[in-house]
């Protein structure tokens, strides 16, 4: 482990069952402040990638790195790695039994973090900053996709996390809704939130990634700069995919 | 460390159970006199006549209860009677539950094996019996036919040993009114019943005819459980020879089986409304009974559930197998043998009486209860696995994220199907009839016992149920639509 990265993912090994491995063998580091989108054909393991490195998924073999504390390690509490690291859903997943702002300050103040007025306070601070403030009060539900991403990305920034995972975070939108968001995530990469972002959202990734990697078979086939990686790319899976999801 | 919450948690209800079961023990009998619980059937002419009201509260109860009450006043002891089947008596008796019996009971070897008998007060024996017009004339018309008996007394013990030289089918039934209603009605061929019993109904206009002569004639007496309560016995004992020597227990005897012999109670009005207006207190009396053992019952069932969902869905596989095989326990046995092994069961375990609510309350816990850990844990598990992913990504710890994202989606879920079950328990609770709770259905047997008005008194019985069961589905529709407001 080397401390000049934030994350650093050694040789993941990940099956669901057992027998099959999903991710066979992937490593990834990420310096602070750096932005690192992960594309790849679907099915290539980018989401349990992402997923293992909160271990919102186990692995089997490996080691994943935050700020030097291996998640391996079972001496390791996991829930206080998970407040540094927000995470993004394709699907939002909001808390639809609470207001907007009951989302936001529920980890906070659950957790002792914040008392309650403080924690209210801040998570204003973040709607204005996604642009939802006028929406504190309201339930979930009654939000637009798109309305609804931003708000759980102020939800995850409220734990003032070292780390943001965000996985697909427009896939589930509508296209006019998609601007949005990814304005916000600009935004944060912007501000040197270390970030990283399975996309498929080719154009955001070659102007915010400082770092693109390219999944394939459960491995990172390629990894370079976005101009590396989309102006030339040196393997032929990567080539055959950028045709792909560019020529649509 | 979940794993201690978790045991706190489990902690709560099995201290609950266990102060239950002691704080129901019997209190250390104060210097006051012990009253004796003394179990008797529910009905059996001349010997246990009910009252109009199902009680034998009246001037003509029978011979036992009027021996009984006569030989308690002589020998200065309280008592309390427990009417039930004649056959859960005798479990009763050997379990412990209660302290003596008198039931027209006879004594045979079988029965002095985990029985002490008082002397005697009566003989009688068992006699067959056929409808009126039946053209059956002696046992050896009875092949192929349909032979009732009462569950558990000699009259059954003595078909059966009869059965495969006759070549009859045997129906059981758990009173005598009833076996012989069915007979009457042309539903069985014919009955076996104590002698005495027959006659009396008979004369009473049962419409049946005896067939043959009296077999194995055997003295009736007062029991109490082996090696226990011999001080009752000897009361007993004491009463009954004052009560022989004294010549009243042959006017008892006379009162009910001389030609001028009492008649049971006659029903004035057997009109549907007649039959509510004089059974009014009973009725309400069982229906109060029923709405307490509901409402207690599901209130202890919901803890109970509420624990086996959350070991369901824990964070540790361990307690998923325990909650499963917890509820698979108590969803497989039947309600009514888990009444009977709690109230007659346990007792031998614990060396002490469960008072019969308590039996009732801890029968629906754990029966509802596991249908209502499957509902808690299926809830919970309906609610979006993305909840737990974002709660958990937060860095909420497992429990946490139940209680404060995952549980109150699931709750709401679970609602419909959690009034379902309260409806189900209120109906349940009628299985408890058979431990002989006097609820709404106990009562109606009972009254029904004594007034032969089957079809009218189990419509009203019925129609009470739909009305309370209604009220409730208003009730939770009610309550159903304020939530989602
Ligand atoms: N919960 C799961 N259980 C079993 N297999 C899974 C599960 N999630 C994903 N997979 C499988 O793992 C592989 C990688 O999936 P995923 O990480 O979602 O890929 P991507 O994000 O690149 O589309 C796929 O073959 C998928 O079917
Ligand atoms: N109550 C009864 O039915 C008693 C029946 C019979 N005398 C017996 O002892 O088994």
């Amino acid at each position: 482990m080397e401390e000049k990265y934030k994350v650093q993912v050694t040789d993941l090994h990940k099956s669901y069952d057992g027998v099959h491995e999903v991710i066979k063998g992937a490593s990834l580091d990420v310096a602070p402040s750096e932005v690192v989108c992960i594309i790849g054909p679907s099915g290539s393991g980018k989401s349990t990638f992402l997923r293992c490195i909160n271990k919102l998924e186990d692995f089997q073999d490996g080691h994943i790195y935050l700020d030097g504390v291996d998640l391996a390690d079972p001496k390791v509490d996991i829930n206080k790695m998970r407040e540094k690291i927000g995470m993004v859903f394709q699907h939002f997943n909001l808390f639809p039994n609470m207001t907007v702002l009951e989302n936001i300050t529920l980890a906070p103040v659950e957790l002792g973090k914040e008392d309650k007025e403080t924690a209210i306070k801040e998570a204003h601070k973040y709607l204005q900053m996604v642009n939802m403030d006028d929406k504190a009060d309201v339930k979930p539900t009654t939000l637009s996709g798109g309305q609804q991403q931003r708000v759980a990305i102020a939800r995850a920034l409220a734990m003032k996390p070292d780390v943001m995972l965000f996985d697909e975070p427009t896939s589930a939108l509508d296209p006019e809704m998609v601007g949005d968001v990814l304005n916000v995530m600009k935004k944060l990469a912007q501000e040197g939130m270390t970030m990283i972002v399975v996309t498929h959202e080719m154009g955001f990734a070659k102007q915010v990634a400082d770092k693109v990697a390219f999944f394939y078979g459960g491995v990172i086939k390629e990894l370079g700069t976005p101009e590396e990686i989309f102006d030339h790319p040196q393997e032929e899976e990567t080539k055959n995919f950028l045709n792909k999801v560019l020529n649509i | 460390m979940h794993l201690k919450k978790l045991r706190k948690l489990l902690l709560l209800p099995v201290s609950l159970l266990i102060a239950a079961l002691f704080l129901t023990a019997p209190k250390a009998q104060a210097a006051s006199k012990k009253t004796y619980i003394i179990g008797t059937d529910q009905t059996f002419k001349p010997f246990e006549i009910q009252d109009k009201d199902g009680t034998y509260n009246g001037k003509n109860p029978g011979i036992d209860i009027e021996i009984l009450r006569e030989i308690a006043k002589h020998e200065n002891f309280k008592y309390e009677l427990k009417i039930m089947s004649f056959n859960a008596d005798v479990q009763a008796l050997q379990s412990g539950q209660i302290d003596g019996m008198i039931a027209g009971m006879s004594v045979t070897e079988e029965r002095k094996k985990t029985i002490d008998f008082s002397n005697s007060y009566y003989t009688d024996g068992v006699c067959l019996a056929v409808a009126k017009d039946s053209k059956i004339t002696s046992m050896k018309d009875l092949k192929g036919k349909t032979v009732n008996v009462k569950t558990g007394t000699t009259s059954a013990i003595y078909a059966k040993s009869i059965q495969k030289k006759y070549g009859f089918k045997l129906k059981y039934y758990t009173n005598s009114n009833t076996s012989w209603a069915d007979v009457k009605a042309g539903n069985a061929d014919a009955c076996f019943d104590d002698g005495p019993s027959l006659r009396y109904g008979i004369a009473n206009g049962t419409g049946l005819r005896i067939v043959g002569k009296q077999v194995s004639n055997a003295p009736l007496a007062f029991a109490v459980k082996k090696g226990e309560n011999q001080e009752l016995l000897k009361m007993f004992n004491d009463g009954l020879a004052w009560l022989k020597k004294t010549g009243r227990l042959k006017k008892i005897v006379n009162k009910y089986t001389s030609k001028k012999a009492v008649k049971s109670q006659v029903v004035a009005d057997t009109s549907i409304l007649g039959l509510i207006k004089d059974n009014a207190g009973a009725l309400l009396q069982g229906l109060w009974m029923t709405i307490e053992l509901s409402i207690v019952g599901i209130l202890a069932a919901l803890v109970f559930g509420l624990i086996l969902g959350i070991m369901g869905i824990a964070e540790h596989k361990f307690w998923h197998g325990l909650a499963n095989v917890i509820i698979y326990i108590f969803r497989g046995i039947p309600m009514m043998v888990l009444a009977f092994f709690i109230y007659i069961g346990m007792p031998t375990l614990l060396g002490h009486k469960l008072p019969l609510f308590t039996a009732g309350i801890l029968t629906l816990m754990l029966d509802e209860g596991a249908y209502i850990g499957a509902i808690v844990r299926g809830g919970f598990e309906s609610v979006d696995v993305g909840q737990w992913e974002a709660a958990r990504s937060l860095g909420l710890p497992y429990y946490k994220a139940l209680w404060k994202v995952v549980a109150p989606q699931g709750f709401k879920l679970m609602i419909p199907s959690l009034v379902n079950q309260f409806i189900i328990t209120l109906k349940d609770t009628s299985i408890l009839s058979a431990i002989g709770v006097m609820d709404l259905t106990q009562t109606g047997a009972n009254l029904i016992a004594q007034n032969f008005q089957g079809f009218k008194m189990w419509l009203i019985i019925a129609v009470i149920y739909l009305i309370i069961i209604t009220l409730l589905t208003w009730l939770s529709n009610y309550i159903q639509k304020k939530m989602q407001h």
